[in-house]
């Protein structure tokens, strides 16, 4: 039998301790890990497995009974042009509504850099369309995109005659009001995000800038700019991601009309999964799609992994 | 009498009919075309009255609640017949309201769930195959054989989307066909009548045919002076539906025999090139408003035509709109085919009763079905003028409140209209073949796809369908859909 001393516990007895430690570090991070299991990897697992089958609830047969039908989704997601229609469409939303909110939001940051009497009332009116709930916004841009909604009105005092356009039924312009609407919603997000970066450069190289005579937009694009670029790439990722997912003012406004014209990837994935039900199809494309954000998230990530 | 003779409407004696004649679906006879139904006790007239007897037997004593789930909105057709019921039996009754639109999918979510949420439901008969199929639905074929009084499907005017492969899963509780609206001052007009007469050769009355219709609403198109055409619709969700009618009026169905589309031939692409041209004389908001909004446009008073079911009426007939009083009826037009004109109605909506398979007290819940459908309680239900449920039965046409609510001008066109009506594409997999359909005509409508364009895309995109839900067992239920067409019409289309 040991007594333990009064400078610390005998050898032999740490070394007993320390044989427990991994054990206990398991026990600590295990609901997590566990957590992480339920609602991460089991769906996931489920989801590879659907995408290799074509089960939908109208076949009487449970999920995991299904029969494997291997790449034949695969197979045909890569002919169904609405598929490919509605990634392309997407990407193409992201690509004009992410520039043009950071064009916007670079702007605005720029404007609220200084301080100004009501800066801080100005910075709250401008997030507060953030606020709102995205079906509200859209329900909005409805209305003022109706046939007989303020737009055409407006369009009608100007030009001087009644002016009636179906900005919503039309192939080509429908797309607008929607990006229109999610432009609206979301640059107060990037608005926030870079303006936080902007007060949080170091000023140094700034003030430097200053005392040699270079000019604002020399500073700007030469040193801010720079210096920003991780902060705007966070912007970029964060709000890329969010629009891939773009539905609710799809959804509101267009519902994917006319024609699939406005049919983007989310309100393709919901009338397949949740109106029509084709859950193996419809996981496929999920697994795809995921491909495809991963891709883009990589390359806007860059810039964050060359900066350490 | 049966409907055979009265009208030339399918029942299921042509379906036996139709059946025998073909050896290959000889196997698909239902049960209920030999159902003893002299051995029932129970008449038409009191067909409630021993459901809710028998339904209380049933329950001897304990305590039993149905939960119905029933999509927003047709609380007051369900509520005052359930109230009766409990009120008779005992039994209690919840409700579990879902959006209008979704209450398919929350039914079919219930196959995966099974949670038991609900005991009976109120899908829209369209979806009743995919439904049936899930395994979620009871086949109450073994309960109609012992509970239906004879005679008592035979009252209901449309009665082909209760059934499915033959078997019988809900009776119907709407009647949802297809009627047109017509602005009466202008059709009555002396000057709009002799200005329509010299120029087209024929008189401007309530049109026969869709030539006729389109004609007519170029002939009032007047957006300078204020005036459209019609307020048909064109957006996506109803955009299939009227080309189904023009379609069906060329004198094809939509599938062979062998389930190759027959949509894309020369009849189904001049029926889009011809709904394409009658879309230059609606007004601005046909392609962007949906079902509420269309009531109020041609309530508006300054449209010719429009489109719609018992509720457009309802609301057409109320005092919200300027047409109340003022208005002419027609079934839907039809078309000329081999010198004759063919008329094709068409039941595109509807809601039925249906029994939960996960339910505890399937039997019970029939009975409900049963109870709520008689002549009697159906017509309690109908008389709800802010419901969904329009007349079904014979009953409801001599209710002296549902006359009120409809006017008899209508519902005498509306009575005509469900006798005759050819069903909608009641086949496993329908709404993914409709929504092929409605996007590809929406491509055409928007001028992205030519109509035969539109049109070959839809039908390659359903061989895809077909071949997914199996071909032979879609095969099994268009044979049994083919047979359950009107006779008359039957025997015009190829």
């Amino acid at each position: 039998m040991t007594t333990q001393g009064v400078d610390g516990p005998h050898p032999s007895q740490e070394q007993g301790w320390s044989r427990y430690l991994p054990r206990f570090n398991i026990l600590l991070v295990l609901p997590a890990q566990l957590t992480m299991m339920v609602v991460v990897v089991v769906p996931t697992l489920i989801i590879l497995w659907l995408a290799i089958t074509d089960w939908q609830p109208t076949q009487a047969i449970a999920w995991f009974k299904a029969e494997p039908i291997w790449f034949w989704n695969f197979y045909d997601l890569w002919y169904d042009s609405r598929f490919t229609n509605a990634v392309l469409r997407t990407l193409f939303v992201v690509a004009v509504c992410v520039s043009i909110e950071l064009g916007l939001a670079l702007g605005l940051a720029l404007l609220f850099l200084d301080e100004w009497p009501w800066r801080r009332v100005a910075v709250s009116v401008i997030i507060l369309p953030m606020m709102i709930i995205p079906v509200d916004a859209a329900n909005a841009f409805f209305m003022l995109f109706n046939e007989r909604g303020p737009i055409n009105h407006l369009v009608s005092l100007v030009i001087g005659s009644p002016y009636e356009f179906s900005w919503l039924s039309h192939p080509t312009w429908a797309m607008a009001p929607i990006m229109l609407a999610e432009i609206w919603q979301w640059t107060p997000l990037m608005f926030l995000l870079v303006l936080t970066g902007l007060m949080n450069l170091p000023q140094n190289q700034v003030r430097a800038a200053i005392v040699l005579g270079a000019s604002p937009a020399r500073i700007f694009f030469k040193i801010m700019l720079p210096l920003l670029l991780p902060v705007i790439s966070i912007a970029l990722l964060i709000r890329s991601i969010e629009t891939f997912k773009i539905f609710d003012p799809v959804y509101i406004l267009t519902r994917g009309q006319p024609g699939g014209a406005t049919e983007t990837i989310s309100m393709f994935m919901y009338n397949g999964a949740f109106v029509y039900f084709r859950m193996g199809y419809i996981a496929a494309a999920a697994l795809l799609v995921l491909v495809v954000v991963i891709s883009i998230c990589l390359v806007l990530a860059r810039p964050m992994t060359r900066h350490g | 009498m049966s409907k055979i003779v009265e009208g030339g409407r399918s029942t299921r004696r042509n379906f036996l009919q139709g059946a025998t004649a073909t050896a290959g679906l000889l196997s698909l006879v239902p049960s209920f075309v030999m159902r003893p139904r002299a051995a029932q006790a129970a008449t038409l007239a009191d067909v409630h009255i021993e459901a809710a007897k028998a339904a209380k037997e049933l329950a001897a004593g304990r305590s039993v609640t149905l939960t119905i789930m029933q999509p927003s909105g047709s609380l007051g057709n369900v509520k005052p017949v359930a109230d009766r019921f409990t009120a008779e039996t005992g039994i209690a009754v919840n409700y579990l309201e879902v959006p209008l639109g979704e209450i398919n999918q929350k039914v079919l979510l219930e196959a995966v769930s099974k949670t038991g949420a609900f005991d009976i439901a109120l899908p829209a008969t369209f979806g009743i195959p995919d439904l049936a199929e899930s395994g979620i639905l009871v086949n109450m074929d073994q309960y109609a054989i012992k509970y239906e009084p004879a005679g008592f499907q035979d009252d209901a005017l449309y009665s082909i989307g209760d059934y499915y492969k033959g078997s019988f899963y809900g009776y119907q509780t709407d009647g949802d066909t297809y009627v047109m609206f017509y602005n009466k001052d202008w059709l009555d007009n002396v000057d709009e009548k002799k200005g329509f007469a010299d120029k087209h050769g024929y008189d401007l009355k309530v049109p026969d045919t869709w030539e006729e219709l389109d004609a007519m609403m170029a002939w009032f198109h007047r957006p300078d002076k204020g005036m459209y055409g019609g307020a048909l619709f064109r957006t996506q969700y109803f955009l299939a539906w009227e080309w189904w009618g023009r379609f069906h009026a060329k004198g094809f169905y939509p599938l062979d025999d062998d389930l190759n589309p027959q949509i894309n031939n020369a009849g189904g692409v001049a029926a889009l090139e011809e709904m394409l041209a009658a879309s230059k004389h609606l007004y601005p908001g046909a392609r962007t408003n949906g079902l509420f909004e269309n009531f109020e446009a041609f309530g508006a008073g300054d449209k010719f035509a429009d489109i719609g079911w018992g509720g457009t009426q309802k609301f057409l007939n109320s005092d919200k709109s300027k047409l109340k009083g003022r208005m002419a009826f027609g079934s839907m037009p039809g078309g000329m085919v081999d010198g004759k004109l063919l008329k094709t109605p068409y039941f595109n909506w509807g809601w039925n009763y249906v029994v939960s398979s996960i339910s505890k007290e399937p039997e019970i819940a029939y009975l409900f079905t049963l109870y709520a459908c008689s002549p009697a309680m159906s017509t309690i239900a109908v008389r709800d003028p802010d419901g969904y449920f329009d007349p079904f039965r014979g009953a409801h046409y001599e209710d002296a409140e549902i006359i009120k609510t409809y006017s008899p001008e209508f519902l005498a066109v509306h009575r005509e209209s469900m006798r005759g009506s050819i069903p909608d594409l009641y086949l496993k997999g329908q709404g993914e073949y409709f929504d092929e359909l409605r996007v590809n005509l929406g491509a055409a409508d928007a001028g992205t796809k030519s109509a035969k364009a539109a049109l070959d895309d839809t039908a390659k995109a359903w061989e895809r369908i077909t071949r997914r839900m199996g071909n032979r067992s879609q095969k099994v239920q268009w044979a049994f859909l083919k047979s359950s067409y009107p006779a008359d019409i039957r025997s015009r289309l190829s």
